[in-house]
């Protein structure tokens, strides 16, 4: 850990953006997912003419750079949700060339992710924290001269986006049992949820852990090549679990909404022992339709809590 | 860094007419490579998918008919029903299609050895219960009574006759239509309709099926009363997928993946699924 002065940051930020394609994220509507997990990419060009299939190449080593804490810690979960069962070639090809610096004025006590992490504690001073090996040779590399800091000093804590459901995945069971339950216990609330969302699928574009996509293939005007492109999907969208005969496993937007919460709170938590939601504040933010996700994981853990007692109080 | 999205080009050696709308493709791995690496002989597992595509129309997942043993080729039965299944029926021998896999779990094997199996399915639904009738076979003394009930609309609809024909000397064949022509020799009526005709002893008997969800609704309605129970009933299920590996959630069916989980599960695993 370092002490900095800003002239010190200017200049590793400087030398960062010398050595390195370097990309601010910090004011970014979309989530950081985007630069390991394109919106679309090209995946295979196939030639007509000789049968070759190629992979386009890797991109330059990358800096992103302004990753709050809630987007490193989705960054950490998601090299989880690629890991598994295999490594998924093209995220990680993009996320090993990645250095991640964090920029946050909030306190953590262990940190979420990334390589580096910036904590402003005043006008002219933050706290440089190297997380990684690589955080630490980059640091080294582009600020020989800088002495390692004792004693941490105190950072100034900001107000935390979406506090109540931060507090709420704490419990990552509870969500897991409570929006299981609430599909049958709380029909209402889908019921009332599928006349207001509009199916749209945006709260799964700006989500830093949604992970559907599609794969699509499309081919040159000329005829001489094709190429396979996997694009981001939602499964809040019509067509996302219909077969090609034509029926639909998830019909009306009741299913493939309810499908986005149990996907995060349910499956996540069964497969990765958490749920799958950082509390970052950008569904809620972006919704057309207004819907609150924040108040609606309250309402259904609330139900849930007070038909849980019922049901002890009738044993 | 192995990239698991990529397939092998494969030559399709032959092509054979099922129906009106359906096409069977003999497919060799090109430079003979086979596919699949081999265990206890076997290249799949009855029951496993591939994807299979072409270059500019996309992939699509299809149940695996032929003979698990078999090193040379495989065997995939194409319905015409959207563009990748169109490109394909545009293909002939000597063309080219990409393959992925084997995926999934195939049909538990092991514990159905020693077992009295009943068979069910309908229309395009008999692929991957081809290859297991072709497994069975491969290994009949080490099965009890095995009763394959296949259905479909019309006999123009049922598929694979030639195998058919040839799987009757081994083991119990019933076929089926709703509707049938003058000429029908067969049974008329649902698949579910033709399972009071079969005598088991519940106590040593599964059922593998894959067909559509009524189907598999009306037959464990009335498999359940004969005493076998939803662990000892097989479906392989049909799903949408994209990737094959259980990431991109196309093919999610309450906690399972059909890709990675199944294809083939026992009817207690799914029943109480929320979709």
């Amino acid at each position: 850990m370092w002490c900095i002065k800003t002239s010190e940051k200017e200049k590793l930020l400087t030398a960062l953006k010398g050595a390195y394609d370097f990309r601010d994220v910090s004011s970014s509507d979309l989530p950081p997912k985007k630069l390991f997990f394109p919106e679309r990419e090209i995946t295979f060009t196939h030639l007509v003419k000789d049968g070759s299939v190629t992979t386009p190449p890797p991109p330059r080593k990358f800096v992103l750079y302004g990753l709050s804490l809630r987007d490193l810690e989705a960054i950490t979960c998601l090299d989880e949700i690629m890991s598994a069962p295999e490594k998924d070639y093209y995220y990680f090809r993009r996320r090993r060339r990645a250095l991640l610096i964090g920029v946050t004025g909030e306190a953590f006590d262990v940190p979420p992710g990334g390589d580096i992490i910036i904590s402003s504690i005043d006008a002219d001073t933050s706290k440089l924290l190297s997380v990684t090996e690589k955080g630490e040779r980059a640091i080294k590399k582009h600020l020989p001269r800088l002495k390692k800091s004792k004693s941490p000093q105190a950072v100034p804590v900001k107000n935390d986006t979406m506090p109540d459901l931060r507090n709420l995945l704490m419990d990552a069971e509870l969500l897991k049992v409570a929006v299981e339950w609430s599909w049958h216990g709380y029909k209402k609330l889908w019921e009332k949820l599928s006349r207001e969302c509009l199916g749209c699928g945006i709260c799964t574009y700006v989500c830093p852990l949604c992970h559907c996509f599609a794969a699509e293939d499309s081919v040159a005007l000329s005829g001489d090549e094709a190429v396979r492109c996997r694009r981001w999907d939602a499964c809040t969208l019509p067509v996302f679990a219909r077969l090609g005969g034509g029926e639909d496993m998830h019909p009306g937007l009741r299913e493939r909404y309810y499908n986005w919460f149990y996907h995060k709170f349910v499956r996540g938590y069964l497969e990765f022992g958490r749920s799958e939601c950082v509390a970052c504040g950008r569904c809620q933010r972006d919704c057309p339709a207004r819907i609150d996700i924040e108040a609606v994981l309250l309402d259904i853990v609330s139900a849930y809590s007070k038909s849980a007692q019922r049901r002890r109080r009738y044993r | 860094m192995k990239n698991i999205y990529e397939p092998v080009t494969a030559e399709i050696v032959k092509v054979e007419r099922q129906s009106k709308d359906v096409l069977l493709f003999r497919l060799r791995s090109k430079g003979g490579v086979p596919f699949g690496t081999p265990k206890r002989g076997m290249h799949f597992t009855p029951g496993q998918f591939m994807l299979a595509g072409v270059w500019g129309y996309g992939e699509a997942p299809f149940g695996i008919a032929s003979d698990p043993y078999e090193t040379e080729y495989i065997e995939l039965v194409v319905r015409r029903v959207g563009d990748v299944t169109g490109a394909m029926h545009l293909l002939e021998k000597g063309d080219t299609m990409t393959l992925r896999g084997p995926y999934g779990n195939g049909y538990p094997l092991e514990f159905f050895k020693g077992s009295d199996v009943i068979l069910i399915t309908g229309g395009s639904g008999i692929p991957p219960i081809a290859s297991l009738i072709r497994y069975i076979i491969h290994n009949r003394k080490d099965f009890g009574m095995v009763h394959l009930v296949y259905g479909a609309k019309t006999s123009a609809g049922l598929l694979m006759k030639r195998e058919i024909s040839k799987w009757k000397r081994k083991i119990d064949v019933t076929l089926t239509v709703d509707g049938p022509e003058c000429d029908w020799k067969g049974k008329c009526g649902f698949v579910s309709d033709c399972l009071t005709d079969i005598k088991v002893n519940p106590a040593n008997t599964v059922v593998a099926m894959c067909g559509p969800g009524p189907m598999v609704d009306s037959i464990e309605q009335l498999v359940n009363p004969m005493g076998i129970s939803d662990r000892k009933i097989f479906i392989s299920m049909e799903r949408r997928m994209q990737c094959g590996v259980g990431r991109c959630q196309h093919c999610v069916t309450g906690r399972k993946y059909v890709c990675t989980d199944g294809p083939v599960f026992n009817l207690d695993e799914i029943d109480r699924n929320w979709d």
